[in-house]
Order: structure tokens, then C-alpha cells, then sequence
């Protein structure tokens, strides 16, 4: 299936809201969800943002039932260790499920992965929690260290030959 | 004692990376810091920094063994939560072994809480060694949430009730 990578902008918040809640219905903690579009407008869309987005974008004869084009998306930021210097961290990556097994979501992280090493990050760093099966496979599969075993949540770090794997990865 | 907390300058990065140096060595990595003050001066003090950070200076009369007056660090980013929103995260709370009981560490930590309230974060975060027990103490006697329970790193979390109460405490400019 065809379908398009690129930097998100303004107008796609109100698509990034509807997935970060349907990302957050399947992580079950729909209640935690606090943000709204507006505040993705203001914090990833002013001058100092708090975080950076792409998106997957399919034409027009895939949309959904509902007429969405936008599905896919991932959101990041840049972190800093101070032991290894510059960073780049996956707060969110999501498909929508009848857009999986497409290569979407390994498409969104690698143009991440692409984007942080063009800023010269040593790391991509994410968390996943420990329940999401197929989440971890799909992560593992990508060369990823799972650096820490939690409760809920795994902190994982890909960096070093899989990072450039990963970026060189990009469609 | 008295102590001045206020914003690193650039001057202050060979301080910094010298007691990143402390604080790996202390976490029994030093292996694992590849950056040097270089870095620092260059991610921290550039048009779009990559971190900011809090020095904890005394004077000269209080200078250390080895002649440093820098005696403490609070290396922090902003971060964004896609549920809750605007976060900051503190990557590194340091305050050198012969000046620590005297509040430096605490006022650090709620000088960044007041900075990323100013900012109107919602959370602070950070992450510790399971077995230093002393800085899981220190966090959990300030409110801090243990999300993770893992092999060697606990995320932790300052939000609500015990962020505000953490803010009240910042040192007055």
C-alpha cells in the first residue's frame, strides 16, 4: 500500500489528538489522557515546541471508513544523556490497526531514527510497556537493547550499528 | 553553609563534565561517558540547547579539598507527555560527597521544579539505580512516584500535590 512520510504541521493536531487517544484506548488508560488539540497546537507548533511529529499519510483511495487519510504517526523530542551527549526520544509511535503489516510503523521510526542522527544523537530512546507483546517483538526485531526490565514499562535504547540500520532503513 | 544556586554559563561546562565524571564513576560507569566539556559547551549553549542546568557554587572560604567552588549540578530537558502534556526531565542531580547535607541537592532539584512550573510542566521526571539507596530515600521522602520496578533503572515521576509542594521549596532568587 502506498502511503507517505512527513513532518507534521498545525493542522494535522486534530488527527494526532483522535490516534494519541486511540493509542492510549489500547495502552487501557484512556482516563490519563489530559491533552488536547489546542495543546498540541501550542506546545509542538510555537517557537521553542515542546516536541517534534510525523505523519503517515495514505491517498485517497485507501481513507478509512471514516474519510481518514492521516494514520500513522510519531512523536519526538531530543534528550540529552550526559554521559553519551545528544539524543532523540520516541514518545509516541502508533499505526492504526487496519493500516498494520504495511511497514508504516518501521517507516515512521526510521525517519525518526533518520531525523535524530542528522542532529547528531547517539541514541534513540523509548519505553514500551511490558504486556505489549507484539510491540516488543516488533522493537527487538529492529536490533533494539531493552536496558531495562520494569513492572510496566521497558526503557529501550537503540543505538550504535542498529541506529544506523535503522536510519538507513528509511523508504 | 552558604551556597549560590543559579543557570550554568559556558564557562561552567569543564565543571559539569568534571563531575559527570563523579557521578559515573560513583554509578560505576565511567566507561560509558564518551562527551567531554567540548559537548557540553556546544549542546547546552547553542541557539536551540539540547539541556539546561543548575550550579550549586560556594565561596572561596567554603572551597572544596581540591580547590573547586563548584560543588553541586542539576542537568535537566523538557520533555512532553502525550496524555498529560508539557514534563521536564532531570537527567542528572549531583552534589560533590563533602558538600552534601546542607540542602544543596534539594534546592536543585526544586529550583528545576519551580523553572518547569514556570513553564507550566506537569511532571518531573527521572530515573534511579535500584540499588542506590540513598537517592531513592532522598526522591521518595520528597512525594516522588516509583513507576518501574526494574533490573537497574526506576523511573520516577513528580506531579500534583508533591510537585507544588517541591516548588514552594526553591531558594529565593
Amino acid at each position: 500500500m502506498e502511503f507517505t512520510i512527513r513532518a507534521a504541521n498545525v493542522d494535522d493536531c486534530k488527527d494526532i489528538a483522535r490516534m494519541i487517544t486511540e493509542l492510549a484506548e489500547y495502552e487501557k488508560a484512556i482516563d490519563q489522557v489530559r491533552i488536547t488539540q489546542r495543546d498540541l497546537e501550542q506546545d509542538g507548533f510555537s517557537k521553542n515546541p515542546f516536541f517534534h511529529g510525523i505523519i503517515a499519510e495514505v491517498p485517497e483511495p485507501h481513507k478509512t471508513k471514516e474519510g481518514h487519510a492521516k494514520v500513522g504517526y510519531a512523536l519526538y523530542y531530543f534528550s540529552y544523556c550526559s554521559y553519551r551527549g545528544r539524543a532523540v526520544f520516541m514518545e509516541d509511535l502508533y499505526v492504526m490497526p487496519e493500516f498494520r503489516g504495511k511497514g508504516i510503523g518501521k517507516a515512521l521510526m526510521s525517519k525518526v531514527a533518520q531525523l535524530g542522527l542528522a542532529a547528531g544523537c547517539q541514541q534513540l530512546n523509548f519505553t514500551v510497556l511490558d504486556w505489549n507483546k507484539s510491540s516488543l517483538d516488533f522493537y527487538l526485531n529492529q536490533g533494539c537493547t531493552d536496558t531495562t526490565a520494569e513492572m510496566g514499562y521497558h526503557y529501550m535504547c537503540c543505538k550504535g550499528e542498529a541506529l544506523e540500520h535503522l536510519a538507513h532503513g528509511q523508504l | 553553609m552558604d551556597y549560590k544556586i543559579r543557570a550554568a554559563r559556558k564557562e561552567d561546562c569543564k565543571d559539569i563534565a568534571r563531575m559527570i565524571m563523579e557521578l559515573a564513576v560513583f554509578e560505576k560507569m565511567p566507561d560509558q561517558v564518551k562527551i567531554s566539556y567540548k559537548e557540553l559547551e556546544r549542546d547546552g549553549f547553542c541557539q536551540n540547547p539540547f539541556f539546561e542546568c543548575l550550579i550549586a557554587e560556594v565561596s572561596d572560604a567554603h572551597r572544596s579539598k581540591c580547590g573547586h567552588t563548584v560543588v553541586g549540578y542539576a542537568l535537566y530537558f523538557y520533555t512532553y507527555s502525550t496524555w498529560k502534556g508539557r514534563t521536564v526531565y532531570l537527567e542528572d542531580l549531583y552534589v560533590m560527597p563533602e558538600f552534601r547535607g546542607n540542602g544543596i541537592g534539594k534546592s536543585l532539584m526544586s529550583k528545576v521544579a519551580k523553572i518547569a512550573a514556570e513553564k507550566q510542566c506537569v511532571r518531573l521526571q527521572l530515573s534511579v539505580l535500584d540499588w542506590n539507596s540513598p537517592a531513592r530515600d532522598f526522591y521518595a521522602a520528597k512525594g516522588a512516584q516509583d513507576l518501574t520496578d526494574s533490573e537497574g533503572w526506576h523511573f520516577i515521576r513528580f506531579d500534583g500535590l508533591s510537585l507544588d509542594n517541591l516548588v514552594k521549596e526553591a531558594p529565593q532568587d
